[in-house]
């Protein structure tokens, strides 16, 4: 009896320890993180799950990944739906502008590190040799908020005399996903004479071997630029931001995050190299670049 | 004290130490490096062949001038008295982390004070750890450590490492094709030849008879205050550095930007620690060795020996620092070193009953 | 050390292999017309294999140099991206890549090639080397170290600036020259 006894009181210890395990899980907090998408919604989520897991387990809280479209994204952002944000930079400077955004960590991705650059690109061989050539042609741009697919090559434009509006034949934004890849592939196979074509991406597409360095001339590029940047809301708590920014800020090529059930690299599965520490007043050259081109949050109707 | 002559010999002797190791660099040997044992024998024997790191390869008159102007001078005042005989082995393996320990610093206990006094205040840590290791030291000999005995006896072979240097002066003015020459780097960075070997031969004769060595120098405070000559060499080879440096425009004060310096100061301070421990050891400082072995001490000529094989692996195995900091063989070496003496020291230790 | 007929056989060794060796010495001295004494000059070769690596280096890197002289940075960034890929480790390519990034209006991120080029091989610093940059290093570091120092001072919890201001001390230390 006694044997009988003592095997109830340890069952009773080990479900208790299990509840408590339970519960003390259940007691970390829920914090959004939106994630602006980048070429889709697959591609960012596959990109950045492993390195909201990593950020879960260094901060201690429980984050959540939010994908949400470019042009939504500072409608969701006014009305709380999250805490942190993953943008681009002239969305950083929209949410910083206009609702008291601030600055965690820059993105390190290619040759600029969390810079990067925009340029104006022609097929090899088409005739088209500088940016004067672009005149009367055909063009294709990337998103409207897009610094380096839009904003960047729009300014090179203005600076160099040339009006988007009224000197080109027409010019067009490729519909759907994947639109930087739709629109250098356009170049090279003839559906557009020019296009406005993220340096990153070009670094990108050549590494992979999908376009060779020679296929392509550079009509013009735009001084490199801070591109995707982590923010949080204001009024966040000061310790929890901190927290995340020392979580991003101490990344390094080893350390792993779960998604779906497997282990993987946080940089190399988000395709980046780390994070940088840079001041508000590096993306002033974004504030000067959107007000030349007439973009938010400085537009003027 | 200061009636002596020995006082005045080693007043001129550091006051010639620190005026020329400044103008050696301004004559064309590396930065900071007019004068430095270690790194001479390190580009020595890469010169001999002995290691492949092309920028550090010649064959430096400095080193052969400062042992063969002790064996002229010993010659000369009937102090040549070949001896030794004693822990042959241990010396060997003595010489070998002592020059570990200089290369993790990057530099000799002469190139250290050549540095600082040139306001390269990295050298501060190693200063405090040479001192921390003489300190070491002394407190093992006072418990009775005993790593190595003195050198005594008519022990034969004092001769070897004179005629040894003899044949290195051969080989430098004979230029051999299997002596190798830096084109580039460091190696590529000399004073010129007879500048540079009259200046060690100065050098060496003066220190052979004054005894001039830094670690003794520390040493002999430690153990006799303000009043040794030792500690006033120290000072006035500081001071004609310093001046030197500041006259001939290469005095920089600052932590960075330090030609051949690193900014791991638990390394600098570690490095020099071992060196300044296992020169209480055995009787002097890498400089002090090369003299010793010029009298005819065949035990500092192992030691000697000892530093060339020393030199060799530091830069065939990645131990020697750089200014981008100290790799992980450097490390190990250093604490490997720490441990080879202090077993040493618990291994060959009289122990009073 | 002259007493009996040992001391005497040694003397007589002594002085017979002295005086072969001085006439070995001798006739070959007379005889060498030149040629080397062990058949190959161990320097010689270590030149020429040194200049064949600094000729294939500027074959190799050459398309990038053109472009990059013609003025078209990002295509030579590409290329270069390419012969990265193909020979990682190789000094050369961070060198060039500073040099291009300088070009490009980021000092920052050429300050960090440089780093990397120099760790690899110090030969782009040495004056003496064919491969030297060191004029081109040095007048980043002399225009940015202020600046470096400037915005570290006023930005003292920012690591990106502290660790940018740690390479560029390392490049000072680099060109300020010392024995490595």
């Amino acid at each position: 009896m006694n044997y009988f006894r003592i095997l109830n009181t340890a069952f009773a210890l080990l479900m208790l320890l299990m509840v408590a395990g339970c519960s003390s899980e259940a007691k970390r907090p829920v914090v959004k993180i939106g994630y602006m998408l980048c070429n889709s919604e697959e591609e960012t989520m596959q990109r950045f799950k492993p390195l909201t897991s990593y950020l879960s387990d260094k901060v201690g809280v429980d984050f959540v990944m939010v994908p949400v479209d470019t042009n939504d994204f500072e409608k969701r952002f006014k009305n709380g739906e999250f805490t942190f944000a993953h943008t681009n930079s002239i969305l950083y400077v929209i949410l910083r502008e206009n609702h008291g955004a601030e600055l965690l960590a820059s993105e390190k991705r290619g040759k600029f590190g969390s810079r990067t650059a925009g340029a104006i690109i022609a097929r090899k061989g088409s005739g088209i040799e500088r940016l004067d050539d672009i005149k009367g042609k055909r063009m294709a741009f990337g998103p409207m908020l897009a610094p380096t697919g839009y904003m960047a090559e729009y300014d090179l434009m203005l600076a160099a005399g040339i009006n988007p509006e009224n000197d080109l034949a027409h010019y067009t934004i490729p519909s759907g996903s994947f639109k930087h890849e739709k629109l250098i592939y356009g170049v090279l196979y003839g559906k557009y004479d020019v296009a406005a074509a993220p340096i990153l991406d070009i670094e990108n597409m050549t590494r992979d071997g999908k376009i060779a360095a020679d296929d392509f001339v550079i009509l013009a590029q735009s001084v490199p630029i801070p591109y995707c940047t982590f923010a949080s809301a204001k009024g966040t708590d000061p310790t929890l931001v901190k927290k995340v920014k020392d979580a991003l800020m101490n990344l390094k090529p080893g350390d792993t995050g779960e998604a779906d059930g497997e282990v993987l690299k946080v940089l190399k599965a988000a395709w980046i190299d780390g994070y940088e520490d840079l001041l508000d007043s590096d993306y002033d050259v974004i504030r000067e670049m959107a007000k030349r081109v007439n973009m938010p949050p400085y537009q003027k109707y | 004290m200061t009636r002596s002559i020995e006082f005045w010999m080693t007043m001129a002797t550091a006051l010639l130490l620190g005026t020329v190791g400044v103008l050696l660099s301004v004559w064309g040997n590396p930065e900071n490096s007019g004068i430095c044992v270690s790194c001479f024998i390190e580009n020595s024997a890469g010169a001999l062949g002995l290691h492949d790191n092309g920028n550090m390869q010649y064959l430096r008159p400095e080193l052969i001038g400062f042992l063969l102007g002790s064996t002229a001078s010993a010659l000369a005042f009937r102090d040549f008295r070949s001896r030794g005989g004693s822990a042959p082995l241990s010396r060997l393996f003595l010489g070998i982390f002592l020059i570990f320990g200089c290369a993790v610093f990057i530099g000799c206990p002469i190139k250290l004070f050549l540095r600082l006094s040139a306001g390269d205040l990295t050298a501060v840590a190693g200063v405090a750890g040479l001192l921390g290791g003489v300190w070491l030291g002394l407190r093992g000999l006072a418990n009775g450590v005993e790593l190595v005995k003195p050198s005594q006896g008519n022990a034969s072979g004092g001769h070897l490492i004179p005629v040894l240097f003899v044949v290195l002066l051969i080989f430098l003015f004979m230029r051999p094709e299997f002596l190798l020459f830096s084109v580039k780097g460091g190696g590529a960075q000399y004073a010129p030849l007879s500048v540079a070997l009259a200046a060690g031969v100065a050098l060496g004769a003066l220190a052979q008879r004054t005894r001039f060595c830094i670690t003794g120098s520390i040493r002999n405070t430690f153990l006799m205050g303000l009043r040794t000559p030792a500690l006033w060499g120290l000072l006035v080879f500081v001071v004609a550095a310093a001046v030197s440096s500041m006259v001939s425009g290469r005095f920089n004060l600052s932590l960075y930007g330090q030609p051949g310096a690193h900014l791991e100061h638990v390394w600098s301070f570690l490095g020099m620690g071992l060196v300044g421990w296992i020169s209480v050891l055995i009787g002097g400082c890498p400089f002090r060795q090369l003299i010793k072995a010029g009298e005819g001490d065949a035990d500092a000529g192992l030691v000697v020996i000892g530093m060339f094989i020393g030199g060799a692996l530091s830069q065939s195995w990645g131990i020697a620092a750089t200014a981008a900091g100290v790799s992980l063989y450097g490390k190990v070496a250093i604490l490997l070193g720490f441990a080879f003496v202090a077993c040493g020291s618990l291994l060959y230790r009289e122990r009073s009953r | 050390m002259f007493r009996d007929f040992f001391d005497k056989s040694c003397w007589g060794l002594l002085a017979v292999a002295l005086t072969a060796l001085l006439a070995v010495l001798l006739v070959d001295a007379a005889n060498r017309d030149g040629k080397s004494a062990r058949g190959s000059n161990k320097a010689m070769e270590r030149e020429m294999a040194y200049h064949a690596r600094v000729e294939l280096i500027n074959k190799l890197y050459g398309p990038v140099e053109v472009l990059r002289t013609a003025g078209r940075n990002q295509e030579a960034l590409l290329k270069l991206d390419e012969l990265n890929r193909r020979y990682p480790g190789e000094a050369h390519g961070h060198i060039l890549q500073g040099l291009i990034l300088q070009d490009m209006g980021a000092p920052d991120e050429a300050i960090a090639s440089f780093v990397e080029g120099i760790k690899l091989n110090g030969d782009y610093v040495d004056d003496k080397s064919p491969l030297s940059r060191r004029r081109e290093i040095q007048g980043l570091v002399d225009i940015r170290s202020k600046d470096v120092s400037a915005r570290v001072a006023a930005n003292p919890d920012n690591r990106t600036l502290a660790g940018l201001l740690q390479k560029t001390n390392y490049l000072k230390s680099r060109l300020a020259g010392g024995c490595e």
